[in-house]
């Protein structure tokens, strides 16, 4: 091993320095607020229970926990399923080049502003929005689908659909051919290789995918808020509630643990499913 | 020899708990071409990079021209080396890569280009100058990696296995064009490689090393007829190994018995001492004579006019011998003949086990 | 079923792309309220936007950050993804985990604990704290690419560059630097488009300074109006140049390897 020299710590120094100052500092210090009180409007640094005592006896925080838990879970598991048989063409049905320009046509809307796509959906979905304006030229509708469950799942979907499927089919492309072509030749049906091989094949990036769909829709306030009508409110909502509204800072801090914490179980249980290698039956 | 050029006095290097270089000690004169050899993990390239500078020795001595070089970074050394993968920039041009050493030692630009122009015309690849490196063929880029190490010129040049991307029939070119260079320039060449025919093809004295050590020095013919050591022997060419042990001894001649029968061989050592007899693959021969063994041919091997013929004796002994190939159709050594081999008491070579 | 498969497809792509296919044709609609059928063409909105100095303010603090904010990532990730590259030592996988584990958390999370941590050390509603928390957001993306590019150099290079007489500083100048180049403009392009387009931690820690997508926010909070469109339609225009330079360059670069 080298030892350390000035050349060596000019390129780890400054990362150690930046990352502690502006994320380890500011993660440390939202888990200790979550144990300050406000008194007279002004936050007071001490080590008490209150915030966490008040949050966790109301009911409405709980109904946000579960109702966001769902939602995300469904969102995971809809933007999953929706984008499997897309995935299955874009890495079976199509040639490598192809693949490689729908991936980098995929990228496109995840760097492009999902506030503004948000936006588009209401205008899309609202009850005198383009989607009611086209089925009303069938005498259709109107229908509601603005501040229920139905937008808010929609907008998850906006969020995290181009990296489910990037992530599906970059997964799926990646399975070794021949084992496709060994189950086919054994007799396999299409349907049945799916099952057989290509979703125990692939279970690491599959579970990934949903993962991250989950993290992204757990965090996302600008779904439920524009599109579900905070009706009910997830906790992000929560969070900006209390802070942006009421200056409680403590109580968005114990949200934020909480979502911190519930974050990390999942994650770290579904990354011990993604890479757990198959029990011998 | 007069004042060596490159010494390694007890050189140990150490990567936590393993040692990839253990004790070495070795001199090499001005103007030598020198080439280190063994099987891979055996120490070749990190003694290579320590004496670029590259690895730094753990304990012992290593000094260039006299000067102890422990403490002297890579970059403070003139000790070019010519990488197994070239390691040219793929940035550069041709004659910008020929420029690299030049530039560091801040030459001016009219004065490198000039001297990178001399060389890459000395390799016959001026024309090449301006070119992309990826777009050159594969001699090419070797020339230019040559001439790249060479323009500082220096005293001593590393190569590490330059020849091994290439294919065989330039490997030959190549090695005709490394000699001639070398005994023009006449500086020293330490030459890295694993393959036995491009050492004993150009090198002055081979090094052969083995888990790190140093198994023996000498010149190819010395390192191929008297091999030290048992993994030397296997080592390097077709060799017979017959072990066994010393029953008697004369002025400077043994007898030694082995699984195959007592034969007498040229050495010296006490009584009851392990010991085996070697006899190189050429020196063997079909019939009977001095030292006659039995055996079965098992396989034969065709290199050019060459041919190998294995064979296993009685008490399972592999033994080859090799024959020029014009001479086959009067032998018998078709697989599962039985067949007679002999050798020349003077041609056996007394391998004493290392204790 | 091949058929099934292409027609769901493009159902799955219409969805995508739909969003932002109805933002941009709204973007020229006359009426106040998008709906069908369309109702005219008119350029008004962006008219208004145009007119509007908080739109202008907003994308000067947008651009300084995004600009400022790619150069310090760009810089935090190719430490990184060298020392990544380069060295091995002990806590090497906390030493990453550091720089990787942003993108992990939820925004909201971050933004709320950039809030409290920047108005504890004096830092709230500053420029330089949208900088600071963007830097921290992009740098993995940085690091991704660099080190991307990093894998494919051939390891004796560096040390072919020492054995010439370079030394470390040098070496570095005249071979990784260059070596990495179409990364580290690819990694500039891609986390100013990142910065250019995030909205939740800018508007917790923005304060005045707002950047274009915060601005974005507050017109979406008030009313439903198509200026939300022309905004969203002109950036998307920005983030895509950006993205698509950035894609070209790993691209190209990719293309010329293989060859």
């Amino acid at each position: 091993m080298r030892r350390l020299n000035l050349y060596a710590l000019t390129f780890r120094l400054p990362i150690i320095i930046w990352q502690t100052l502006f994320f380890i500092g500011p993660l440390i210090f939202v888990v200790a607020m979550s144990f300050f009180v406000v008194r007279n409007f002004q936050m007071v640094e001490t080590f008490e229970f209150d915030s966490w005592k008040r949050m966790l006896s109301r009911d409405f925080v709980w109904d946000a926990y579960v109702y966001t838990v769902l939602m995300a879970g469904s969102a995971a598991i809809l933007a999953s399923l929706i984008a499997f048989p897309a995935a299955y063409c874009l890495a079976f049905q199509t040639s490598a080049r192809t693949r490689q320009i729908a991936i980098l046509l995929l990228i496109i809307p995840f760097f492009t502003s999902y506030l503004v796509r948000t936006f588009s959906w209401y205008t899309i979905l609202a009850e005198a929005g383009v989607l009611n304006g086209a089925v009303g030229l069938v005498g259709l509708g109107p229908y509601t689908l603005l501040n229920t469950y139905v937008g808010t799942l929609i907008g998850y979907l906006t969020l995290v659909m181009p990296l489910v499927l990037i992530l599906q089919t970059v997964t799926m492309a990646n399975i070794d051919d021949r084992l496709i072509q060994a189950a086919r030749n054994l007799g396999c049906s299409p349907a049945r290789t799916i099952w057989t091989v290509i979703l125990p094949a692939g279970k690491t990036g599959f579970v990934i995918a949903a993962l991250f769909a989950f993290i992204l829709s757990f965090g996302d306030f600008v779904a439920p808020f524009y599109l579900g009508g905070s009706n009910p409110p997830t906790l992000p909502i929560l969070i900006i509630d209390t802070t942006k509204a009421g200056q409680q800072w403590p109580r968005a801090a114990v949200v934020a643990v909480i979502m911190m914490v519930t974050l990390f179980v999942i994650a770290f249980s579904a990354i011990m499913y993604a890479y757990r290698k198959r029990a011998s039956r | 020899m007069t004042e060596p050029l490159v010494s390694l006095d007890k050189v140990e290097k150490r990567f936590d708990d393993f040692v990839a270089v253990r004790e070495a000690n070795l001199e090499i004169g001005a103007g030598e071409f020198i080439a280190i050899m063994g099987p891979s993990g055996c120490g070749k390239t990190t003694t290579l990079r320590m004496l670029a500078g590259l690895d730094a020795p753990t304990s012992g001595e290593i000094r260039i021209a006299g000067k102890l070089m422990n403490e002297v970074a890579a970059h403070e050394r003139d000790t070019p080396m010519v990488w197994q993968s070239l390691a040219l920039f793929p940035f550069l041009n041709a004659r910008e890569n020929v420029e690299f050493g030049l530039k560091m030692r801040g030459i001016d630009s009219d004065e490198r280009e000039k001297r990178a122009m001399n060389w890459l015309d000395r390799m016959e690849i001026a024309e090449f100058a301006e070119r992309n490196v990826e777009t050159l063929s594969g001699g090419q880029r070797q020339r230019v990696a040559l001439a790249r190490a060479l323009v500082t010129e220096p005293k001593l040049l590393l190569l590490d296995e330059p020849l091994s991307a290439l294919d065989a029939h330039l490997v030959i070119r190549m090695q005709g064009v490394l000699t001639k260079l070398q005994k023009e320039l006449g500086i020293t060449f330490v030459y890295v490689t694993h393959s036995q025919s491009e050492a004993f093809a150009m090198a002055d004295r081979v090094v052969i090393m083995s888990k790190g050590e140093i198994a023996q020095v000498g010149t190819p013919r010395e390192v191929y007829r008297a091999p030290r050591t048992r993994f030397v022997a296997e080592f390097v060419g077709r060799n017979n190994i017959l072990p066994g042990s010393v029953t008697s001894s004369d002025a400077d001649q043994v007898t030694v018995e082995t699984g195959l029968g007592t034969f007498s061989v040229p050495g010296v050592a006490t009584i009851g001492t392990k010991a085996s007899i070697v006899v190189a693959g050429d020196m063997m021969q079909v019939g009977r004579g001095e030292n006659s063994v039995d055996a079965t041919v098992i396989s034969e091997e065709f290199v050019g006019s060459i041919v190998t013929a294995f064979l296993e004796a009685a008490d399972g002994t592999e033994l080859k011998v090799q024959v020029q190939e014009r001479a086959l159709a009067d032998l018998d050594l078709q697989p599962g003949s039985k067949v007679t081999l002999h050798w020349a008491t003077q041609d056996g070579h007394l391998l004493l086990e290392e204790t | 079923m091949t058929l099934f498969l292409r027609t769901w497809l493009c159902l799955v792509a219409g969805f995508i792309f739909l969003p932002i296919f109805v933002s941009m044709l709204f973007s020229f609609n006359e009426a106040r309220f998008p709906t069908l059928p369309l109702t005219g063409f008119t350029t008004g909105w962006y008219e208004a936007i145009f007119s509007d100095p908080d739109f202008w303010r907003s994308a000067k603090n947008s651009l300084i950050v995004s600009t400022t904010t790619a150069v310090i990532a760009t810089f935090l990730g190719f430490c990184t993804a060298y020392t990544d590259y380069r060295y091995s030592f002990r806590g090497k996988s906390l030493f990453l985990a550091i720089i990787l584990l942003p993108p992990t958390i939820p925004l909201i999370i971050i933004a709320l604990a950039m809030l409290a941590w920047f108005s504890r050390v004096g830092m709230s509603g500053q420029v330089v704290s949208i900088i600071a928390a963007h830097t921290v957001l992009t740098a993995p993306f940085a690091m991704a690419i660099i080190r991307l590019r990093l894998s494919q150099i051939d390891e004796s290079l560096e040390a072919a560059a020492w054995n010439l007489g370079a030394s470390e500083w040098r070496a570095m100048r005249e071979v990784i630097l260059p070596f990495c180049k179409p990364a580290i403009l690819s990694s500039l392009f891609l986390t100013a488009a990142v910065s250019f387009d995030e909205f939740t931690v800018s508007w917790f820690v923005s304060g005045l300074n707002k950047t274009l997508p915060v601005h974005v926010l507050e017109i979406v909070q008030g009313t439903i109006d198509p200026q939300v469109n022309a905004i969203g339609t002109l950036v998307f225009g920005v983030s895509i140049t950006l993205v698509v330079i950035s894609q070209a360059l790993i691209f190209f670069r990719l293309q010329k390897a293989s060859t």
